[in-house]
């Protein structure tokens, strides 16, 4: 420890809170989620589909857009709040300070511009970079991503690289400005292991080398288990354990946690069923009263059909669960 | 039983990816072909899973677009129970279109934005039943809807309204509603968290089974195609370097890039640790591929020759270096 008082996290979310304004009334899509990043950490965002993953992403960085908007919550980053900045001071923060990989790779891209024009012109907005200086160092970042021949590719368009390569083009183009937060959304989905490999272990020198923090959300838990530090799992809107990954992966308090751990597809095993939490997440329009994941929970009691558990602190995280406050059938 | 009913036959498709003319006359410098696909051969039995695994850009989603008809290739054919995709006649090409469809790597480019979720599912019913009665239709959509794990209300939401892996679901749903005999699944769960992909990949061998369905699955997830797939083809640059069933192929790898690509998965047991296995050397420019056999750059067993000659695929595997059976 170099510092007697502790500095404040690089990101720090507190109550953040997103409502959907629909025609037959307001959906809560993100209810009262907290949590931070340290400086040089990964947070791992795992979930159900529909969870509010991406969504949370999008309300750090004050993309929502109606109908979707932030009613609550503080954001603040490096100790000072960002929530309330304008648009103009808020775009500039992103690319500069925020670099954000979407989910999407294809919408991300323009697909009436060349992959040089795209790098370059990112890389000039945030750097002062001579045209030739920054042509040369958008060859370089696509050479750190894994593209081959990158000099002979750079020219081309979007359409003509394949799926993989294209999201590699997004995560060259969120780590142009040396940001020092990266959101990353579903970053290495569509890549081999080799390729996702090598992005990860590029992601995980960033964090070591410039101190720099990761909010990577995927499902992949192996990508997790080898990049995170720890990890939050979300369900309907919120957070519903979080914890060291070592934790998470080993011994998951909560059962919607647990279940997701045994949904996973092995290589050790051949054409078997795989286990599924049975039924589906609740819609927004029809979120339950008590816990969310009730309905689908082997050990639901009867306290879980009508109130909501609370996330309730650990010896090593926290979860969000009658059962680990003690309460029994 | 080995009736084959998709083959595939020295599939190639080159793309022409030089700089614009001028360019290149000022520069004097040469076109660029791009191999994308190289004379690749295989064939899927009726109601059987084929998968194709490889690194990003090996030519996979390329291999796919011409199994559906979407891409013309260079040279070689791809036929549907003998029945080649390209001949020229459109009649031929339209009755042959309903038979196969495609869901893409990327569902968000893949759903028309402007277009409520049930017409876009309606759209290959039209196609499939123009007659159905519009009561029957809907309720076609909301079975469907169903069955892929969404709410029949979803119907009357736009693709922007849903998660990523919910819009996957979507595209899911079209594909199915064309009532087809062949799909090609490019990267289907992707998108997906590993919950809803066990529901979807459960789903997917469940109609398989209930309409003889016959996949061709393309994924970088190695346990997602040992779980799906009776036999896998493994592609390096292009090149069809290994073919075999899904369980001799993870217990006994023959080609050397197959054995690194099965030691390079991630796994949840290695928690904070680095990959025990890296994948040596850099990937290579497929514009200008390494001579002889692609994949001898990064290759352990390589030899001289391995630098001069391709090897050819026999008896499922192309390599120099790897012992055959007498
Ligand atoms: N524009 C919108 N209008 C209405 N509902 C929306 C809109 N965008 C998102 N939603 C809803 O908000 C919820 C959260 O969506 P979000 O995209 O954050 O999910 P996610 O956790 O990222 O899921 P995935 O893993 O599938 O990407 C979903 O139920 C989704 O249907
Ligand atoms: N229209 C095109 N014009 C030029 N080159 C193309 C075109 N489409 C694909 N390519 C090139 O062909 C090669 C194979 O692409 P393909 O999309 O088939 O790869 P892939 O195996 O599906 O990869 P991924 O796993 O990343 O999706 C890539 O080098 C790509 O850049
Ligand atoms: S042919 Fe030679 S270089 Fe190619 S995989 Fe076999 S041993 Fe390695
Ligand atoms: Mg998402
Ligand atoms: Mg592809």
């Amino acid at each position: 420890m170099l510092q007697a008082v502790p500095a404040p996290p690089l990101l720090d979310v507190k109550d953040l809170t997103v409502q959907i304004d629909t025609r037959r009334g307001p959906l809560l899509a993100i209810d009262h989620i907290s949590f931070h990043i340290a400086r040089g950490e990964i947070l791992g965002i795992v979930g159900e589909s529909g969870a509010g993953k991406s969504l949370t992403g999008a309300a750090i960085i004050n993309l929502l857009t109606p109908p979707i908007r932030r009613i609550q919550g503080e954001i603040s980053l490096q100790g000072a709040r960002i929530d309330g900045l304008s648009i103009q001071a808020m775009r500039e923060l992103r690319g500069k300070k925020i670099g954000m990989i979407f989910q999407d790779p294809l919408t991300s891209l323009d697909p009436l511009a060349t992959i040089a024009q795209q790098l370059i012109e990112t890389l000039r907005a945030h750097l002062p970079l001579s045209p030739s200086a920054a042509r040369a160092r958008a060859i370089g970042l696509l050479r750190e991503v894994g593209i081959p021949a990158p000099e002979q590719r750079i020219d081309a368009y979007p359409h003509a690289f394949s799926g993989g390569m294209r999201q590699r083009v997004v995560i060259a183009l969120a780590l142009a400005a040396e940001p020092e937060l990266i959101i990353a959304d579903e970053p290495t989905t569509a890549l081999d292991v080799s390729v996702q490999a090598q992005i990860i272990e590029l992601l995980k020198a960033l964090c070591a080398q410039r101190g720099a923090s990761i909010m990577l959300i995927t499902h992949d838990m192996g990508v997790i288990a080898e990049t995170a530090d720890r990890v939050a799992v979300m369900y309907a809107g919120r957070i519903v354990e979080i914890g060291p990954v070592a934790q998470i992966i080993q011994s998951p308090r909560h059962p919607y946690t647990q279940g997701l751990m045994g949904a996973i597809p092995s290589l050790g095993a051949d054409r078997t069923r795989l286990t599924q939490i049975s039924g589906a997440m609740p819609r927004l329009t029809a979120l339950p009263e008590g816990c969310a994941f009730a309905p689908r929970c082997t050990k639901a009691m009867a306290l879980c059909q009508t109130q909501r558990p609370s996330l309730t602190p650990h010896e090593q995280g926290a979860a969000a669960c009658f059962l680990l406050e003690g309460a029994t059938v | 039983m080995s009736d084959p009913f998709i083959e595939i036959n020295q599939l190639s498709k080159d793309f022409d990816v030089s700089p614009p003319a001028l360019e290149r006359w000022i520069e004097r410098s040469p076109r660029r072909i791009l191999h994308a696909v190289d004379k690749v051969s295989f064939h899927i039995t009726r109601g059987e899973t084929f998968a194709l695994v490889g690194e990003s850009g090996s030519g996979k989603s390329t291999i796919g677009r011409m199994a559906v008809g979407l891409l013309s290739p260079t040279n070689g054919d791809v036929k549907l129970d003998h029945q080649s995709l390209f001949r020229s006649d459109a009649a031929h090409t339209q009755a042959m279109r309903r038979r196969i469809q495609m869901i893409f790597q990327d569902p968000y480019a893949s759903l028309n934005p402007r277009w409520r979720t049930g017409s876009i599912i309606a759209e290959p019913l039209r196609v499939f039943n123009p007659r159905q009665p519009k009561p029957e239709q809907i309720e076609a959509i909301a079975r469907l809807l169903e069955k892929v794990g969404l709410s029949p209300v979803d119907a009357l939401k736009f693709p922007h309204e849903f998660s990523g892996g919910q819009r996957q679901r979507i595209a899911i749903a079209r594909a199915l509603a064309a009532n087809p005999d062949f799909i090609v699944c490019d990267e289907p769960t992707s998108a997906l968290d590993v919950s809803v992909q066990a529901q979807i990949l459960n789903l997917m061998r469940d109609l398989q089974e209930q309409f003889g369905l016959t996949y061709l699955l393309i994924s970088h997830n190695l346990a997602v195609v040992r779980h799906m797939a009776r036999r896998i083809g493994v592609i390096y640059l292009g090149r069809l370097v290994e073919v075999a069933d899904a369980s001799q192929l993870f217990n006994n790898p023959r080609h050397p890039y197959t054995r690194m690509l099965l030691a390079a998965v991630p796994d949840i047991q290695k928690i904070g640790a680095g990959r025990t296995t890296r994948m040596e050397g850099e990937v290579p420019n497929p514009i200008n591929p390494p001579s002889g056999c692609h994949f001898h750059p990064r290759c352990p067993l390589a030899s001289t020759r391995c630098t001069q000659e391709a090897p050819e695929l026999i008896d499922g595997v192309a390599c120099h270096a790897v012992a055959r059976p007498a």
